[in-house]
């Protein structure tokens, strides 16, 4: 059995948001630019895991900044880190901590996907040579990077990773879950370049320890995204092959 | 049709100072039983930095092994990576012309890229390369094999006129091949005369249309060597039991745990966004297809089961236009190595004597200086 995580989630399971539905309704935003900055991961590759999930070889830091234009609450930025492994034999993306720069969207985020997204100032600034991007939480930079060196592909070439968001979920009693939010995209453009982190606060994204450690892609893309309905949960301290719960889904008419 | 043995030397965690030695010698008397039973060829693998999934990491080492202690079986690399971060092209021509001179002319050569951004980005490699680096060493290294003195002027690289040395012993070098996973290889395989070495684990009806499609291009292709290598190779798990129920289940744990452990690697288009790797989760789908049948059943073309089952699925690549399977034996050492063992005579006994009659096309051209 390849290696697993040693993490106890539930220590930190008080800032995640608490979910008390999982009849979740799919949520699309069109023409959302998102920005990836894809790295290998210093650190202790298995104290950033629960036990239900396997390091990928090798184990990987994922940013990911979207800024959607519009929205039923409005325009807004997202920010998150994530620790790229795997579910099982399934590529994934660990997110315990995220911000936001709209309370509106922080708020629907956390209450029907159990994203653990805090409010913070994010800017993404894509320009025809670079794409900027910062996180500032209370006067402090806690993430700066960039994409460099833009060069066109197509959309199908980039892969996005699902991810796992720490959730509460209330259903018999409170249970600390990863909820798996798998967004479908549709890519208008897309470009790979280098990454380039200059800032990045590990504390501050509940990941101590983690690291950039080595570039390994940049990518930013223009797509419209749909946040899909909750299928699947995985029970962070369980072994990897019994920790994936699918979830019932509505019959089709 | 024909039958090998295929080596990826997958070490389980904990790793104690007998692990890795353990398997090694392990593999090591699984070929010299191969070897025994009349299985044909050996292949290994090149992989780094695959942890438990592959060891396997020096194959020209272990095949020189295989070699110095069989008499028959032939011995090939599956494959050598066509990257100049991995292997330089120099290099790859002398090893693989010194280890066909220690083993009396039975080396087949096989080439590749490497598919994952663990091996790749582990030694600074470039993917938008790895299709280019390729398709040089394997015009350049035959050329490196038949000519007296050489010098090349090129994209990956470059020399002055040398002679390279040693040349290998078969004449006019050995057979050549490509590793065929990715969509649309085996038309770059035929179109360059070189053997079709198929390692997907897909199954048998994904191969019969790529195998159709090489056969018809390599009819008219531009060989790279100094002669076409008409063979199709597939990989396949072997596990064959008298318990039909135990051949099935052991098998497709097998089959489970070697698709598990390969997806703990990095496979490089999910790391690395580019048009020259084709989407890993393709590939994945289609080893979970081939190994665990719908409502549990065995899919076709699965070599698990009693000799009557696996007789039946060798048939069905026989008919798809295969000419050699190459079995994995063992994965994680989940299989102790007397049961590995048995279920190798079983095979040798029971299956391989119902196929042969049917010989396999030779390679053209290619024949050890010494004999025939």
């Amino acid at each position: 059995m390849p290696l697993t995580g040693t993490r106890d989630l539930s220590t930190i399971a008080d800032t995640a948001p608490l979910l008390t539905s999982l009849e979740t309704e799919p949520w699309e935003l069109k023409g959302a630019q998102h920005l990836q900055l894809h790295y290998e991961l210093g650190g202790d590759r298995q104290a950033l895991l629960p036990p239900a999930l396997h390091p990928s070889i090798p184990p990987t830091l994922l940013v990911n900044v979207t800024r959607v234009p519009d929205s039923e609450v409005g325009a807004f930025t997202l920010a998150t880190v994530r620790v790229g492994c795997r579910a099982g034999a399934r590529p994934r993306g660990l997110l315990v901590r995220g911000y936001c720069d709209s309370a509106a969207a922080a708020s629907v985020l956390r209450e029907r996907w159990g994203f653990p997204v805090d409010l913070a100032d994010v800017h993404l600034d894509p320009s025809y040579a670079r794409a900027t991007t910062s996180v500032t939480l209370d006067g402090a930079t806690i993430l700066a990077g960039e994409l460099v060196d833009p060069q066109p592909i197509t959309g199908a070439d980039v892969q996005y990773m699902a991810t796992l968001a720490l959730a509460r979920v209330a259903r018999d009693g409170e249970e600390t879950l990863l909820t798996q939010v798998d967004p479908d995209y549709t890519f208008d453009r897309a470009q790979r370049g280098v990454p380039r982190l200059t800032a990045f606060e590990a504390g501050a994204w509940n990941l101590p320890g983690a690291s950039a450690a080595h570039p390994i892609s940049a990518s930013l893309t223009t797509v419209d995204m749909t946040l899909p309905r909750l299928r699947y949960l995985v029970h962070p301290d369980r072994d990897p092959l019994k920790a994936v719960e699918r979830l019932p889904q509505p019959q089709p008419a | 049709m024909k039958f090998g043995v295929f080596f990826e030397i997958s070490v389980p965690r904990p790793w104690g100072p007998e692990t890795e030695y353990t398997v090694y010698q392990n593999c090591l008397e699984q070929a010299r039983l191969a070897d025994e039973l009349g299985f044909d060829q050996a292949w290994a693998v090149e992989h780094h930095f695959l942890e438990e999934y592959s060891h396997c990491s020096a194959p020209e080492i272990f095949l020189t092994a295989i070699a110095m202690q069989t008499k028959q079986i032939r011995v090939g690399h599956g494959i050598v990576t066509c990257v100049p971060e991995l292997n330089n092209p120099i290099r790859s021509a002398e090893r693989a012309a010194v280890l066909d001179l220690v083993s009396g002319g039975r080396l087949e050569f096989g080439t590749g890229r490497s598919a994952t951004w663990t091996e790749l980005g582990g030694f600074g490699a470039n993917p938008d390369e790895t299709k280019k680096t390729w398709d040089e060493y394997v015009r350049v290294i035959p050329k490196m094999w038949t000519q007296e003195r050489f010098s090349w002027q090129g994209r990956a690289f470059s020399m002055p006129e040398r002679s390279i040395l040693p040349k290998p012993y078969q004449k006019p070098h050995p057979p050549m091949w490509v590793a065929v996973t990715s969509v649309g290889t085996e038309i770059d395989a035929a179109q360059r005369g070189l053997g079709s070495l198929g390692l997907s684990f897909g199954g048998v009806g994904e191969q019969a249309q790529k195998i159709a499609g090489y056969r018809k291009r390599i009819q008219s292709c531009d060989p790279v060597g100094d002669f076409v290598n008409e063979q199709v190779n597939t990989v396949s798990f072997l596990y064959c039991h008298e318990d039909d129920e135990k051949g099935i289940t052991t098998g497709q744990r097998m089959a489970g745990t070697f698709n598990y452990l390969s997806e703990q690697t990095l496979a490089t288009r999910q790391a690395y966004p580019t048009p020259s790797y084709l989407s890993p989760g393709l590939l994945y789908q289609l080893r979970q297809e081939s190994t665990s049948g719908p409502e549990g059943r065995v899919p076709e073309g699965l070599t698990i089961g009693d000799p009557h089952r696996v007789a039946q699925a060798v048939a069905r690549w026989e008919e798809a236009g295969v000419d050699r399977i190459n079995f994995l034996l063992n994965v994680h050492e989940m299989v102790p190595q007397e049961d590995v063992l048995a279920s190798m005579r079983l095979f040798a006994k029971e299956v391989m004597p119902q196929f042969q009659q049917d010989e396999a096309p030779e390679p053209a051209g290619a024949t050890a200086a010494g004999g025939a």
